[in-house]
């Protein structure tokens, strides 16, 4: 199964022009570029190499935010990782191929301040508080800190 | 909120319901006894659910930041505390992908201890589901007795452990705690008597009259729409797909004992309930087994306070589905990044999808049903589409009105 698994996901990356890398026995890698992430999530959800989206995680690695997906079907686990521009952060939205990626999109919209492009709730926010202010980085990235918010969002005990 | 007046201000009311939270009054969802307050905005068309609009996020407390000025081990405890409810397998997720990190090995016996608490947890928490379904649906006596044997659960945890809830019983390569003396005899004819108790809890919500009527096609999904929607556990597993971690990629001791997942094809809340049910008799089982079957053996490796530099991510399944832990080192005494999903995350967008077409009556039932870590149903805040009047009720008022209707409708 794993084998299958593994020679369909290289099918694919071959297609979106990016290698995949096997980190551990059924963990596979592929790192991707912004602009093939959709190309590649439709051809692994839709040819049902994957029917299930574990989550997003995003990443501060310093000039960029990683963005990873992580796909799970059977023992397999699957992640596609693809970057953008800590100063232009926007990203490619999925919620038209797989809906669920609705409010994982919406948490990293949150905590990392990626706009996806396609998202219908991206005017929206999920976890932090209405009165975040804007001019406040997000507070995932390593640049925030949290005495700053706990300051900011007026959390310090006098 | 009163209605409005102005009908410029009426009409901005009803285009806000799909796009903006301007209008909502966001004093409320955060009460001190409430576990995890959920915000729903539902749209109405007279009795019916059109849309629900979630507002999420009110109990955020930025662990995820936290963890990143934590040493690794502490780290282990906090995230424990992420739920009041299935504690033990936070942690035991977050333990498993550092400990891949490493290069030290998790000794047999550990994995074993893991799974006990890990079963005794789920049962606990299906205990606590059953009991509250009962009680959203007016059956306070279902509600009593459930909840009475949770106890039960509960004391063994205890005298394991030496805590009822968060059991801190994991450690980094290890659990810290080993089995007590003894316990072998007085475990299994516990977990008999609870297998018991769930056959005629069974036999109850599959007989008695209010339980039908209030779970019978409630909350109706199709197997393609929960895979669509990503949703986890017994969410997915109600509909008829396979997705379990512990069968498809098994951790702690679930490849060395002998267990069977349940699936069901009825798609409503009644699946739910029967599928849940089953389920712990399956876990009484495997406790028994894993009880009897304990290898000898040290419980735990000392590891050094710095971990490796690498990321690895570790997936295991909660009582409510799967849970998601990504960790990533720099080498360092803290990390540099750790992720944590937990299932209600994957499986609101499903239940938001099987509350459209409901009634209000069906409400809390329906939010119950995804077990959502006791989704706190305090300020749902209506809003009639016909009439363009908004009002909220308290979650005391939702459940006496949903008991109402039930009753008048005979």
């Amino acid at each position: 199964m794993s084998e299958v698994f593994l020679r369909r996901v290289e099918e694919c990356a071959v297609d979106a022009k990016s290698k995949s890398t096997q980190l551990r026995e059924n963990e596979t890698l592929v790192e991707v570029e912004q602009e093939y992430v959709k190309q590649f999530v439709s051809k692994v959800w839709n040819d049902g190499i994957s029917r299930h989206l574990s989550t997003i995680t995003g990443l501060d690695l310093g000039e960029k935010i990683g963005i990873v997906y992580h796909f799970w079907q059977n023992q397999n686990l699957l992640h596609v990782r693809t970057t953008v521009q800590k100063t232009s952060p926007t990203a490619v939205s999925i919620v038209d191929i797989i809906p669920g990626a609705i409010l994982y999109e919406m948490e990293i919209h949150d905590l990392f301040g990626v706009m996806f492009v396609g998202n219908p709730w991206m005017d929206k926010k999920l976890l932090l508080p209405e009165t975040w202010p804007d001019d406040l980085p997000p507070p995932l990235l390593k640049t925030s800190k949290s005495p700053e918010i706990r300051k900011r969002l007026k959390l310090e005990v006098e | 909120m009163s209605e409005s007046s102005n009908p410029t201000r009426r009409e901005e009311t009803a285009g806000l319901m799909k796009y903006s939270t301007e209008n909502l009054v966001p004093f409320g969802p955060i009460h001190p006894a409430l576990k995890e307050p959920e915000y729903f905005k539902l749209v109405l068309e007279g009795e019916k659910i059109v849309d629900v609009i979630p507002r999420i996020g009110y109990v955020h407390r930025g662990l995820e930041k936290a963890a990143e000025s934590r040493p690794w081990v502490q780290n282990m405890y906090m995230f424990e505390r992420t739920c009041g409810i299935c504690s033990f397998v936070h942690s035991l997720c977050y333990g498993q992908a550092v400990e891949e990190l490493t290069i030290y090995k998790v000794p047999k016996r550990a994995k074993y201890i893991r799974l006990i608490i890990a079963e005794l947890e789920r049962i606990h928490s299906h205990l606590l589901w059953v009991g509250l379904m009962g009680h959203w649906a007016g059956f306070e006596t279902l509600f009593m007795w459930v909840w009475r044997d949770r106890e039960i659960v509960l004391d063994i945890v205890e005298t394991i452990s030496g805590n009822r809830v968060h059991k801190s019983m994991n450690a980094i390569c290890g659990v810290r705690r080993d089995m007590p003396e003894n316990m072998e005899d007085h475990i299994v004819e516990k977990m008999k008597y609870l297998a018991d108790r769930a056959r005629y809890y069974r036999e109850i919500i599959d007989t008695e009259e209010t339980m039908l009527e209030r779970t019978q096609k409630v909350g109706k999904l199709t197997a393609d729409t929960v895979e669509k929607l990503c949703a986890v556990g017994p969410m997915a597993r109600y509909v008829g797909i396979q997705n379990d971690v512990r069968l498809n990629a098994p951790y702690a001791a679930y490849d060395e004992v002998p267990f069977s997942i349940v699936t069901r094809n009825e798609g409503d809340v009644q699946g739910l309930l029967r599928l849940r049910l089953d389920e712990m008799i399956v876990s009484t089982d495997m406790v028994s087994y894993a009880v009897k079957h304990l290898p000898d053996g040290p419980i735990r490796v000392k590891i050094p306070p710095i971990i490796p530099a690498g990321e690895h991510s570790s997936h295991c399944e909660a009582p409510r589905g799967e849970i998601f832990y990504y960790v990533k080192s720099t080498g360092g005494r803290t990390p540099d990044r750790v992720k944590s999903r937990q299932p209600t995350m994957a499986n609101l967008p499903a239940a938001l999808e099987m509350l459209k077409g409901q009634t209000i009556a069906d409400v809390p039932i329906v939010l119950t049903a995804i077990d959502p870590c006791f989704g706190c149903m305090d300020r749902m805040s209506f809003l009639d589409t016909e009439t363009n009047k908004q009002w909220t009720w308290s979650g005391e008022q939702l459940r006496q009105y949903g008991i109402k209707y039930y009753k008048d409708r005979g």
